[in-house]
């Protein structure tokens, strides 16, 4: 136990000489993480006791797990890099090392500058001790000297809002304005390097977008942030970079439109797991109580349950009788180039390669645009637009263009071709969300589409 | 070690700061809450007093004054360890939230009751005054001995706090081991009164150095043919095994400092 427990050493270096040189001579890379390992111990049973290691001379057995995976990244000075992935991914466990409350496994953590941790507001806060003491304390505790406290505690009160309360004894705050003086005492610590964990969505809306503000403050004052966030509107807003967590492994890293869509892409794809499990129970329990009840008769809620999973349980993505295939599907810009991305206002082509199988009459091509959360937001075929698609042989492959000029506001959508028999109801072929398109636009507005409005402001009378 | 100590030195703010926190909350911010501090040592005193004086009768002139002149110093002691022993323990969510060297919560414990040591002091040398003892004739020694007492106090605290966050029920055994150590350091006693032959054992036991300084400074004064000075080599080697203490916790914490976090 004790053997094991000296092995650990310090993985933190503070850099000197750092490999990363800009032409002022200055390093360019804040924090540089390289091939970083973190492994728990989850002990079996309750904790290690000495009785037990003593007396019954038991072996303290633990598992080992494994948080971070040969973990490597680097961020520059002045960037602000968002950390994104589901639940027990590794990125507190990521900040905590960068901070050096946690030691690597292996690896090393090379930082230029000085670093602050937000990763709970108000730790170390004492409950008996009035909210002036504690400024001092907490103040200190995040590396503050005596003289800086002093010469910053008025702006401290005043960010926080507390002045009324400021020699009452916290244990008498509400656990916003508790949070409301762990973040003003944070965030005039004045770090190069500032570490933000989930903390940003503290106190009422008004201090909310009071915290915004100071990030965008330590923004434009060429700070080097790193944040962890669930809500990827903020990651987007905010971050040059992303990283996207999973298993302690780095599964992507770089633009935060095309990281946030990849883990987007990941979390829906768990949650049609997880429906798809659900449904899978919800059929055994259907037809258990059909066996068990000696039913006959499905009701229509039980039909709906049933049909929403194909035969083999999995979210039927593509459906159609084959008859005709959809090969390909394509964004192509109005210079001819494949893209999968454009800016609002761009005119852009969907392009979808279709080859018959036997002979069709008159088929139906549509496309259905939905966006993330699976709203519709556009369709249309060629039946819509009174055009009459002719006949197709066997082996014919046909290429069908839809041109379209893209008015959407920025984000992920989903286009889900479909070849369509005339009778409007059944199809030959239909993939869900074949082609991604996103959208880069700046957003002046909400919601799904920009309708461009002009705004004109008159006085009436006054 | 060194670089460690720099570091340590660089962070000393703090560790005056949570000295001062850790009083603070104490003597809950009043004069008054030092006056409830001094509550327990009065207390035992009178218990002692009455055992040793009353129903047993040991025959020693002003019992309380013989038996306080060293309770304090032993209560520095006791009371660093007992509340040291948990204090990483009781910090977790500081530890796991912040950076800054461990070793300074355990240290400023140690402060706080070091501090709490000397208000203790000065109310025993008013009450010294008063009774006319002559304590003022070797009080010049009283600080070398207090500074040896601080690195045994911080080293032992030191070892308990970072070995209580791998085995919990630690803090239970600390309480036993503490009154096995009261008991076998002349606090209740005259170390006179020891058989020869175990004396030479008792005096390997730092404290017990302490306890005939702290003795002959505030109590034996007044009793001159009772003062005996401790021979050198029993000082050299007080002085020795509690800095090797000192450095011994020292080492021992450092080396399990890194994963206090992932154990908390
Ligand atoms: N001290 C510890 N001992 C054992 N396991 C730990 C410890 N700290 C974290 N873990 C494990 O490491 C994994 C990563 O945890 P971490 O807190 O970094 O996740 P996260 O990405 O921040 O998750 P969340 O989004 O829920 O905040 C989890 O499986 C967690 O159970
Ligand atoms: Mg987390």
């Amino acid at each position: 136990m004790l053997e094991e427990s000296l092995a650990s050493q310090n993985g933190i270096v503070t850099n000197t000489n750092s490999t990363y040189i800009d032409t002022d001579g200055n390093s360019t890379v804040a924090v540089d993480v390289r091939s970083i390992s973190k492994i728990f111990r989850i002990y079996h049973g309750k904790n290690p006791s000495l009785k037990d290691a003593i007396l019954k001379g038991k072996r303290v057995t633990y598992e080992e797990f494994l948080a971070l995976d040969n973990v490597s990244f680097s961020v520059y000075k002045g960037e602000t890099f968002g950390i994104i992935g589901p639940n027990g991914s590794g990125k507190s466990t990521l900040l905590k090392l960068i901070a050096r409350i946690l030691v690597p496994n292996s690896g090393e953590i090379v930082i230029n500058g000085s670093v602050s941790a937000l990763l709970e507001l108000g730790a170390g806060f004492h409950a008996d001790l009035t909210g002036r003491e504690n400024i001092y304390i907490n103040a200190a505790i995040l590396g503050m000297k005596k003289r800086e406290i002093d010469k910053k505690f008025d702006e401290i009160v005043r960010f926080s809002e507390l002045e009324r309360f400021i020699d009452t004894p916290v244990k008498n705050y509400s656990s916003g304005m508790y949070m409301r003086l762990g973040f003003s005492v944070a965030i005039n610590v004045n770090p190069d390097i500032l570490l933000v964990d989930e903390v940003l969505a503290v106190g009422d809306q008004a201090f909310q977008s009071k915290c915004y503000q100071v990030i965008y403050d330590f923004m434009r004052r060429g700070k080097t942030i790193i944040i962890v966030s669930h809500d990827l509107e903020t990651i987007s807003d905010l971050c040059k970079r992303v990283a996207f967590l999973k298993n302690g492994k780095i599964e992507d890293i770089g633009n935060p439109i095309v990281v946030i869509n990849k883990y987007r892409s990941y979390i829906e794809e768990m949650e049609r797991k997880r429906i798809i499990e659900q449904q899978k129970e919800e059929r055994k329990k259907i037809f258990k109580s059909l066996v068990e009840g000696e039913r006959k008769v499905i009701d229509g809620e039980e039909i709906d349950k049933l049909s929403r999973v194909s035969i083999n349980g999995e979210v039927v993505n593509r459906f159609g009788s084959g008859d005709a295939e959809i090969k390909r599907i394509r964004l192509v810009d109005k210079d001819g180039k494949d893209v999968d991305f454009c800016k609002y206002g761009d005119e852009v082509n969907i392009v979808m390669d279709v080859l018959f199988n036997t002979e069709v009459e008159d088929p139906i091509f549509g496309i259905r645009i939905t966006d993330h959360r699976g709203n519709i937001v556009y369709g249309t075929n060629n039946r819509l637009n009174n055009i009459r698609s002719g006949t197709f042989k066997k082996g014919d492959l046909v290429k069908v263009i839809f041109s379209q000029r893209i008015v959407f506001i920025g984000g992920t959508y989903f286009v889900s071709p479909s070849v369509g028999y005339k009778d409007t109801k059944t199809y030959c072929d239909w993939v869900n969300n074949m082609l991604t398109i996103n959208v880069i636009h700046h957003n002046r507005a909400e919601g799904i589409a920009d309708l461009n409005s002009e705004i004109t402001i008159e006085k009436i009378s006054s | 070690m060194i670089s460690n100590f720099k570091k340590l030195f660089s962070y000393h703010e703090l560790l005056f700061s949570l000295t001062r926190k850790e009083l603070k909350v104490k003597y809950r911010g009043s004069a008054l809450g030092f006056f409830w501090s001094l509550l327990n040592p009065i207390l035992v005193m009178l218990v002692y007093s009455f055992v040793f004086s009353i129903v047993m009768r040991l025959g020693i002139k002003h019992y309380a004054i013989f038996l306080i002149s060293v309770l304090l110093p032993f209560n520095f002691l006791s009371n660093s360890v007992n509340y040291g022993a948990n204090s990483i323990v009781a910090n977790g969510n500081l530890i796991n939230k912040i950076y800054f060297p461990r070793e300074i919560i355990p240290l400023s414990i140690v402060l706080a009751n070091l501090t709490n040591f000397f208000f203790e002091l000065i109310a025993l040398f008013i009450v010294l005054g008063i009774m006319g003892y002559k304590f003022y004739i070797y009080l010049h020694i009283l600080p070398l001995v207090i500074l040896v007492q601080f690195f045994l106090v911080s080293g032992v605290t030191l070892v308990v706090s970072s070995l209580t966050v791998f085995f919990r029920d630690l803090q239970h055994l600390i309480g036993i081991i503490m009154m096995i150590w009261f008991f076998g350091t002349p606090v209740i006693y005259p170390l006179s009164m020891v058989p020869e032959k175990f004396q030479f054992i008792m005096k390997a036991n730092p404290m017990t150095v302490f306890s005939i300084f702290y003795r002959n400074i505030f109590y034996y004064v007044n009793y001159p043919e009772e003062l005996q000075f401790p021979t050198l080599k029993v000082i050299l080697m007080a002085v020795v095994v509690s800095l090797f203490v000192f450095f011994l916790g020292y080492f021992v914490f450092k080396k399990l400092e890194p994963r206090f976090t992932e154990e908390i």
